[in-house]
């Protein structure tokens, strides 16, 4: 390390010896000639993806031009394919922010399936404890309770980083594995609903702190609280110091050391918000959906909030781009099923090529900018 | 194993070599010859070329133009593995051992064919062999991570010999060594090409070890060779005037003598500082010491004894383990308040992979000190992007940064600027204490020259300095007062006046002895 | 011994032995492959993708050709290939190996459960087991003792591993690779290379492990079957520090986490089924809290490794 002064090649980035940060992972943030650059190269992956997957259709003796089509249409076709496009990229935009939000602090979190959880047994349970109040207030307090649970449980495991240099990922993932299985001892016992025999769920909140769907639409108000929490955010995260610091911070670690940034102070907030944002996802399935906590707060929003987070390239006001297309993508299952008898993991298929094509993109980045000359 | 059959270590000679990245001509029809059994210094600075030349010897370059001659005949060397085949060996400047495995593993995994099953016991009898007709032996069984710098540097060279590489290039051996195992060392590389075992090519910037150790001398200059002389005939004032094309006044003394007496009170205090390093030994042990505002304290020692820890508990990227520092006789935590109160500017080493952020604008980088004030943020909370621009044109000017704009990546500047990024940044506000680490490495004469004024105006304006730096010169130069440090503890302490250099220098070998490894 | 068929906390004891071993093994395949990718320098999350991936090729082959040992190759296939799929994305210059892992996650589950869903109803044939209880009456012991060569395979593989990693040449590189990339690299080996295949050994033994899965234990084929093993088996081999022999120990000590819920079943304690699930997961994270230190690197830790810095 005594070489002459020298930027470490691309290449050696994700090696760096005196600081390893996740960085590049958040790949061009905020630059225009960046953002132009990774805009494209997100298009482009999805692009490659979605010829593959047109392939793969084709192996399977489906008509790929034809499936595509369907696709469109169930996602963005009709006014109520649309409505089922908006209503599946509702939670997208919250779970996404459980990623988003801890990756500017250079923290790779794929907690958001657990922190929904502990958003929708927060909810559950606050919800049953204010049972005489008025409806507004009830309502929000039951969000802010599931928000609160879901931002503890990341920022537990922000903690454990911090303190203990605990991996956050797999940490992240256990908690998940723990939530559920919190969930589901909850549910078939301790706040459990005997009266429901169909399936195991817990009691249900009062009607009255249930949030109903936007006039002439049949999308609840969750896209709107999803909507404004990512502005909310993206203002947070580029137009404040605060959000200047988690930059600082998320690109290089002991540079934040040297500007005298709390460290701690800023993993531990930026977990908590994104664990808060995914609980409230989870407090709005519950609000807006289902009404009672049940397995079916388990079908995989955290997982592909992680895909919006990356394909958004960590910007968030891109997430309410990446949320709808992924939203549709989800929304249009069912057509394809029956149309084409299709199984509904299609879908997942599909969203894991646009991912991995997504990661195999960044290897270009940096490519449009001019090149430094050999030392 | 060493060849038996070829009675005399190689002679190489390169013929007009040429090499050119993009614009830069790195080499310029480069004529050296390199005679066998011979010790022969490469000297230049910086960016002469002594590396590419090398490199081009080695095979990791390949030249646009020339000829390089192996015992008189000519050889492609596309690749290393050419040069390794010709016998030709080059033992780095960052050691290219596997840490975390064991000095005969290390051995073993530069050969060219190892069995698929390895045969530990009869590895161990060869190596012991091997070693016991070398001049430095070390226990194969030991883990490289609990090598001392200069233990590594021999292994180093030993996996060169045990791998039957008789002409051996030597980047800048000495960089992490003490002048006692420096001596050690080239003393036992001269004796082997005396005995006409070796031929060595000695890259260093160190004319003591020139005149000491190597019998003729290169000079590059720009690409070229400036010069080529018997170290018999030279002297220090000579080579200088070779190198720098100028007699070599020194900057010494009257730039930078004291303007004014230094204030009575300690500005920045050590106090028993003790810290852990990375492998999880004590690197800094109970390190005292105090800066007054107007003087400049200069910290003197080899790279590895505990500066690099020291600086990162000033610069809040390590815990101390005991100890305390103070600030104008206030515990000082490193928060970004009492930073902005005392005035305090930190230059580390590396700067480009400790204060800055390359994918963020050089603008951006520019405003880590300022950006939660006016005119950057409003109230403390709103970030000004808008504002941005402005300021970081202003510094830019000021400070001669090179970039194609202010809201280019960091990362597409080329090492200097960076440097006069961070350096603008740094030196930009009202500092009233000044830590620098190395802060001219790498830099060009021009660059450093500026850099040191800068240090020496901090100085005058009543700032206190602390400099660490591993060039002695450097050092003996610009401090008021000088002090060492070796084995993670400040050892000596003088005055410039009374600053002798051998005296400093013998200090810098003790206490390693009580470092534990 | 006379065989009783109620054996009370015996019976517990013997349930939590029985399920150790048979649970342990595809921890046991699935960490050892992991370790040779760690070992490697990379490290690959997607193993739960692998592993599912692996239990439904495993299980359609053994149904449509009758050899469940032929499903268990193609699993062991299977995993390969999607092991080969992480290592090439990864080499690509810039991309992180734990996002891929995750990608990778997603897409091998997703496709496994879209191919798989003509194999959920039937039923094929089963890997055998070999029966070392036979020498007892009691059907409670003798189920126990069933044990599958998988288990012994296994065994056998992390005895092996553990040797060769510093005594053959190939274990020697290995490390190296994930040591010091650089110095690999200086001595003219290609590190991409080397830790493709290390990638593609370790999916080849988490499609075995997801084999073992679907056609021994539980033995059949369904979208709920795996339950968080693949990414277990990554805690596991930290636990482990990365060594072989000690990834068996550690699996059969999660693997005796694993069973103790349904064997208290079995003396009628019903509530808190699902806390006893938690079990594996919660030793875990409590073993990666006591084993992390925010200063030093994990010991043991391969240095190239992108999770253990």
């Amino acid at each position: 390390m005594r070489e002459p002064l020298a930027a470490p090649t691309a290449a050696s980035a994700p090696h760096s010896s005196s600081g390893v940060t996740y960085g590049w992972l958040l790949g061009a943030r905020h630059l225009p000639t960046d953002g132009l650059e990774s805009l494209l190269l997100s298009l482009a992956a999805i692009v490659v993806a979605a010829l593959l997957f047109g392939g793969f259709l084709a192996l399977q003796g489906h008509d790929p031009v034809a499936v595509y089509q369907t696709l469109y249409l169930g996602a963005f076709g009709t006014h109520f394919s649309l409505e089922n496009t908006l209503t599946q990229a509702a939670p997208l935009l919250l779970t996404a922010l459980c990623t988003l939000i801890p990756a500017r602090v250079g923290l790779l979190v794929i907690g958001g399936e657990g922190a929904v959880v502990l958003g929708g047994l927060g909810a559950v349970i606050a919800g049953a404890a204010l049972g005489g109040a008025p409806g507004p207030i009830g309502t929000v307090l039951t969000l802010a309770a599931g928000a609160l649970a879901g931002g503890l449980w990341i920022a537990s495991a922000g903690a454990l980083k911090h303190l203990r240099g605990v991996n956050e990922t797999i940490s992240t993932l256990l908690l998940n594995y723990i939530a559920i299985a919190l969930l589901n001892h909850l549910v078939s016992g301790p706040i459990r609903d005997f009266s429901q025999t169909l399936k195991a769920q817990s009691w249900s909140i009062p009607d009255a702190f249930m949030i109903g769907n936007i006039p002439g639409w049949s999308v609840h108000w969750g896209l709107v609280i999803g909507l404004v929490v990512c502005s909310l955010l993206h203002l947070l995260l580029r137009h404040t110091t605060l959000g200047f610091s988690m930059d600082i911070l998320g690109g290089n670690r002991r540079a934040a050391q040297m500007a005298g940034l709390p460290i701690g102070r800023l993993i531990l907030l930026a977990c908590f918000l994104g664990g808060a944002a995914a609980g409230l996802a989870g407090a709005i399935e519950i609000v807006a959906v289902h009404g009672a906590a049940s397995e079916s707060l388990v079908v995989g929003l955290g997982y592909t909030g992680i895909l919006v987070a990356f394909l958004a390239r960590q910007n968030a006001l891109a997430v309410i781009l990446v949320a709808l297309l992924l939203g549709g993508i989800s929304a249009s299952g069912g057509l394809l099923q029956r149309r084409f008898d299709i199984p509904h993991a299609a879908t997942t298929v599909l969203q894991g090529l646009i991912f991995l094509c997504v990661l195999a993109s960044s290897a270009f980045a940096g490519r449009m900018l001019p090149r430094r000359s050999a030392a | 194993m060493m060849d038996q059959h070829t009675p005399a270590p190689p002679e190489v000679a390169v013929v007009d070599l040429c090499k050119s990245f993009g614009n830069l001509r790195a080499l310029d029809r480069v004529s050296v010859e390199f005679r066998s059994g011979r010790m022969h210094a490469l000297l230049g600075e910086n960016g002469a070329g002594k590396s590419t030349l090398v490199k081009c010897l080695m095979g990791y370059y390949r030249a646009d133009a020339g000829q390089i001659l192996v015992r008189r005949r000519q050889r492609p060397i596309l690749h290393p593995r050419d040069a390794h085949a010709l016998g030709l060996g080059m033992v780095y400047q960052h050691f290219t051992l596997v840490p975390q495995m064991t000095v005969a593993e290390n051995f073993l995994l530069g050969r060219e064919r190892l069995p698929a099953v390895i045969d530990w016991a009869a590895e161990h009898a060869a190596l012991g062999a091997f070693m016991a007709r070398m001049p430095f032996q070390l226990e194969p069984r030991r883990l490289v991570a609990t090598l001392a710098a200069g233990e590594k540097q021999k292994l180093e060279i030993l996996k060169q010999l045990y791998l039957g590489r008789r002409f051996l290039v030597l980047d800048e051996p000495t960089s992490v060594l003490t002048p006692a195992e420096a001596d050690e060392v080239l003393g036992q590389m001269r004796r082997l090409t005396e005995a006409g075992q070796l031929t060595v090519v000695l890259i260093t910037h160190k004319f003591r070890e020139v005149m000491q150790f190597a019998q003729d001398v290169t000079i590059l200059r720009a690409g070229k060779v400036a010069a080529h002389t018997d170290v018999a005939g030279a002297s220090e004032s000579g080579l200088a005037a070779m190198m720098f094309g100028q007699s070599l006044a020194p900057e010494k003394s009257g730039s930078s003598a004291r303007t004014a007496p230094p204030d009575a009170g300690p500005y920045l205090e050590l106090d028993g500082l003790n810290a852990i390093g990375d492998r999880g030994t004590r690197v800094v042990v109970d390190a005292s010491l105090t800066v007054r505002s107007g003087e400049i304290v200069g910290i003197a020692g080899v790279s590895g004894n505990g500066q690099k820890e020291l600086v990162e508990i000033l610069a809040g990227q390590r815990n101390p383990q005991r100890g305390a520092v103070r600030i104008a006789g206030r515990p000082f935590g490193g928060t970004r308040r009492e930073l902005e109160r005392y005035g305090v500017s930190l230059l580390t080493e590396e700067p480009f992979a400790n204060a800055a952020v390359r994918s963020m604008s050089v603008m951006e980088n520019l405003a880590f000190r300022q950006f939660d004030r006016p005119p950057l943020a409003a109230g403390g909370f709103i970030f000004r992007r808008r504002a941005l621009r402005p300021f970081a044109q202003a510094l830019i000017e000021r400070y001669g940064i090179r970039a194609g704009s202010p809201s280019a990546r960091l990362e597409t500047l080329s090492g200097g600027n960076i440097q006069r990024t961070v350096l603008a940044r740094e030196l930009s506000r009202e500092v009233r204490l000044l830590i620098m680490q190395n802060p001219c490495f790498g830099l060009d004469v021009a660059a450093a020259a500026e850099i040191r004024r800068q240090i020496v105006r901090a100085r005058n304006g009543g700032a206190a300095v602390l400099l660490i730096s591993e060039d002695l010169d450097e050092i003996l130069e610009l401090s008021d007062r000088v002090l060492v440090m070796a084995g993670g503890r400040i050892t000596y302490e003088t005055e410039r006046s009374s600053a002798d250099r051998y005296e400093i220098g013998r200090h810098m070998t003790q206490g390693l002895a009580r470092l534990s490894a | 011994m006379s065989g009783t068929f109620d054996l009370g906390w015996w019976g517990v004891a013997l349930a939590i032995v029985a399920g150790a071993i048979r649970v342990s093994t595809p921890y046991l395949l699935v960490s050892l492959g992991e370790t040779l990718t760690e070992k490697s320098g990379r490290v690959n999350l997607g193993l739960e993708g692998t592993l599912v991936m692996g239990a439904m090729t495993g299980f359609a082959t053994s149904y449509l050709t009758g050899s469940p040992w032929l499903g268990m190759l193609a699993a062991g296939v299977a995993g390969a290939a999607l092991g080969l799929l992480h290592a090439a994305i990864c080499n690509l210059p810039r991309v992180n190996d734990v996002a891929v892992g995750i990608a990778l996650f997603l897409f091998g589950i997703g496709l496994a459960f879209y191919l798989g869903k003509p194999f959920i109803e039937p039923r094929g044939p089963m890997l055998p087991g070999l029966p070392l209880g036979s020498w007892s009456d009691n059907p409670a012991i003798r189920s126990a003792f069933d044990i599958s060569p998988m288990f012994f395979i296994g065994l056998a593989l992390a005895i092996a591993l553990q040797w060769g990693l510093k005594n053959t040449r190939w274990g020697l590189v290995l490390r190296m690779a994930g040591e010091s990339a650089d110095a690999a690299r200086a001595i003219g080996l290609s590190v991409d290379r080397i830790r493709t295949l290390a990638t593609i050994a370790g999916g080849f033994l988490s499609g075995l492990g997801g084999g073992f899965l679907s056609l021994y234990y539980p033995g059949n084929w369904n979208e709920g079957l795996s339950s968080g093993q693949g990414l277990m088996a990554i805690a596991l081999v930290i636990f482990a520090r990365w060594s072989p022999m000690r990834c068996f120990y550690a699996s059969l000590l999660f693997g005796g986490a694993s069973a103790i819920g349904p064997a208290v079943q079995t003396v009628g304690i019903t509530e808190g089924y699902y806390l006893f699930y938690a079990a594996p997961y919660v030793l875990t994270l409590g073993l990666l809290i006591y084993s992390s230190s925010p200063s030093r690197t994990l010991a043991g830790a391969p240095s190239e490794l992108s999770i253990s810095r």
